[in-house]
């Protein structure tokens, strides 16, 4: 099978590198660019991150092209106190040599996804503005679009941002609501899967054994993510991202259920919330796929694997 | 000489604005952005180009803009406006074609190669100028002013109790463009509501035979069975000119600064706007919002433009029909 070609949406973010890095580890897939948003942090931290993150893989061939700089109608939201002043936890990368592609990541979506229609899917992995934008300036998009695979919501599990609303979401309701009712074939990939899935330092230590300037990235940007996590009791820094690659180098971790999926964008306590129809009371079909169950130590296994396998190509 | 853009859903008020834009020598129209609102976008397309060649100037770019609002579903106004936008007028299909450039491309790259020279209109709903203001933010500082057509600070609603058809039609755009910092006026019902062309006006208007006059006739014509059908107004409310009117006449009315938001959560007063006149919420004001007119001075200035305009695409037709016959001979 040829690889699977996609573009991911991305805010980099923490576990936004670590899922840049699954992808170029994975022969499954083609990573064919990243474009950026405001969200974990700012558009301009965001863009440059990524960049020097692909730089840091040798993979800086990939375009990158910056979108977002604020949600569609929310104020700008950036989470320094879980990723870091420099989004990346407590890793220092050189200042990328590359620079961003020129133009606007809503119409570099646009231009690739009608350039080749139902070819490119798109992995966004932070807030969704980029991807209604583009839906609702190019009416065309939509059924252009091969699929989505979301990181974000969190349908019976509890918030990570409010008590019951997922970060990504959150930070911009109205833009998910464009998406999750614009016809794109949709897999969400929500909190209630994601918080299985948990690096912790033991796994660190073993990714360590290799010298790599991976594995040391690696560690100094998840020793935010832990220290984060054990300030509530949690025990390890979430895969969130990294996990959405999982619908292609290993779907049977996951176990997906076809359901009517909204969420909340009314402005009260249920802000950005997404809940799933599971009785069908709204009368209405499905709009995606949500992976409800995961196999997280798996799933964690299989990271490690792959970056070990990245690490040892990358030793300088 | 004021440099105009005008972003509208064709719609009967609109194609008023857009001949009164044509009418007055104190601007320059530069184009049009069409968005979706009174008639789907596709419709407001062609109406935009065909009342531009009913008044011979084709030659302003028209850029197609957002088909849907950002969040809400679809809402248009057949009832208001008829089936084509433009009430019982029948104008000949356009032979000529909009631009390829996106509505909100068109709006950045008019807006941004002369930073301060711009006063943008927006007489329909704002999702084009939203959507220009999340991909470009650099519009805000580079805007000269914004007049908006839109909401209903201290009066009903026409398309809820509460709430005016551009802002309903996509609040969650209103809410970003009234927040985006741009200089502002709006220009809400509490104005728009006191100009009401009356029979009378347009039997002033018959009374020059042309194209021009009989279009305004019988696009109003609709538009004010319309308002006695649901209003109980006798005449009809033309809206969108005196947005137009203000980046010239700014005097037709009195202003007041304000802070204004719009209802965005989505219970009954989804889509309303609040001016904040006591300031309860400590925020400074965010616009200049029209809240007295003097519409007979406006009328009349609108029914001697249209008078003149008639008069002005009268000779021309008379010129160009000269020379055909000499050219035929």
């Amino acid at each position: 099978m040829p690889p699977k070609r996609i573009i991911i949406d991305t805010d980099p973010g923490i576990d936004d590198a670590l899922a840049f890095l699954l992808a170029l580890a994975s022969p499954e897939i083609k990573l064919e660019a990243l474009t950026t948003t405001q969200g974990n942090v700012t558009l301009e931290t965001a863009t440059r991150n990524a960049l020097a993150v692909l730089e840091l893989a040798k993979a800086n061939h990939i375009p990158v092209v910056a979108g977002s700089v604020v949600p569609l109608v929310q104020p700008l939201r950036a989470s320094a106190h879980v990723h870091g002043e420099s989004g990346i936890g407590n890793s220092k990368l050189p200042t990328p040599k590359s620079k961003p592609r020129e133009g606007h990541a809503v119409d570099y979506l646009i231009e690739r996804v009608l350039a080749e229609p139902n070819e490119l899917g798109i992995f966004p992995i932070g807030p969704l503005t980029n991807i209604a934008m583009a839906i609702r300036k190019e009416p065309k998009f939509a059924k252009a679009v091969k699929e989505l695979v979301i990181m974000g919501g969190a349908v019976l599990e509890h918030g990570n941002v409010t008590p019951q609303a997922e970060f990504n979401i959150y930070v911009d309701p109205h833009a998910a609501h464009i998406v999750f009712h614009s016809g794109i074939p949709i897999t969400l990939i929500p909190l209630d899967v994601t918080h299985k899935c948990l690096l912790e330092q033991i796994h660190i230590d073993r990714l360590l054994r290799i010298d790599s300037p991976i594995t040391r990235f690696i560690r100094s940007a998840v020793e935010t993510c832990f220290a984060h996590s054990e300030s509530y009791g949690g025990k390890g820094c979430a895969l969130h991202d990294p996990l959405t690659l999982a619908t292609v180098i290993a779907p049977e971790l996951l176990t997906l259920k076809e359901l009517r999926v909204d969420v909340d964008h009314s402005g009260g306590v249920s802000m950005g919330k997404t809940f799933g129809d599971f009785l069908g009371k709204t009368g209405k079909p499905a709009n995606m796929r949500v992976a409800l169950q995961a196999r997280g130590d798996d799933f964690v296994e299989l990271f490690l694997q792959r970056m070990e396998t990245l690490a040892k190509t990358i030793s300088v | 000489m004021k440099h105009i853009l005008l972003d509208t859903d064709p719609g009967i008020d609109d194609s008023l604005a857009i001949l009164l834009a044509l009418a007055s020598p104190e601007i320059s129209l530069e184009g049009l952005s069409i968005v979706h609102g009174n008639c789907s976008l596709e419709q407001a397309t062609t109406n935009a180009l065909s009342i531009l060649e009913l008044a011979n100037a084709s030659h302003i770019p028209v850029a197609v803009g957002c088909e849907l609002p950002l969040v809400q579903p679809s809402l248009l106004a057949p009832e208001t406006h008829g089936n084509t936008g433009l009430g019982y007028a029948k104008l000949p299909g356009p032979r000529t074609k909009p631009q390829v450039q996106h509505g909100c491309d068109f709006l950045i790259e008019r807006i941004m190669s002369a930073p301060g020279e711009v006063t943008l209109v927006a007489i329909g709903p704002l999702t084009n100028v939203a959507l220009a203001i999340r991909q470009e933010p650099r519009i805000v500082q580079s805007l000269k002013e914004l007049i908006i057509m839109g909401g209903a600070i201290r009066y009903e609603g026409n398309t809820t109790a509460l709430a005016e058809f551009n802002t309903y039609a996509d609040p969650h755009a209103a809410h970003i463009v009234y927040h985006a910092g741009i200089p502002t006026t709006l220009v809400p019902l509490d104005v728009t509501y006191q100009c009401v062309l009356t029979q009378g006006d347009v039997d002033r208007l018959l009374r020059l035979d042309s194209p021009l006059t009989r279009f305004i006739a019988d696009a109003t014509r609709f538009y004010m069975e319309f308002h006695d059908e649901y209003q109980g107004v006798q005449g009809c409310v033309i809206n969108d000119p005196l947005a137009l009117a203000l980046t010239f006449a700014p005097e037709l009315c009195d202003y007041r600064e304000l802070p204004v938001d719009v209802d965005i959560s989505g219970g009954v007063s989804l889509g309303k706007t609040i001016g904040d006149f006591y300031n309860y919420n400590k925020k400074p004001a965010n616009m200049k919002v029209a809240l007295g007119v003097r519409p007979r001075d406006f009328i009349e200035l609108f029914l001697e433009r249209m008078e003149k305009l008639a008069q002005r695409i009268d000779s021309i037709e008379n010129k160009i029909g000269t020379q055909k016959n000499a050219d035929s001979r």
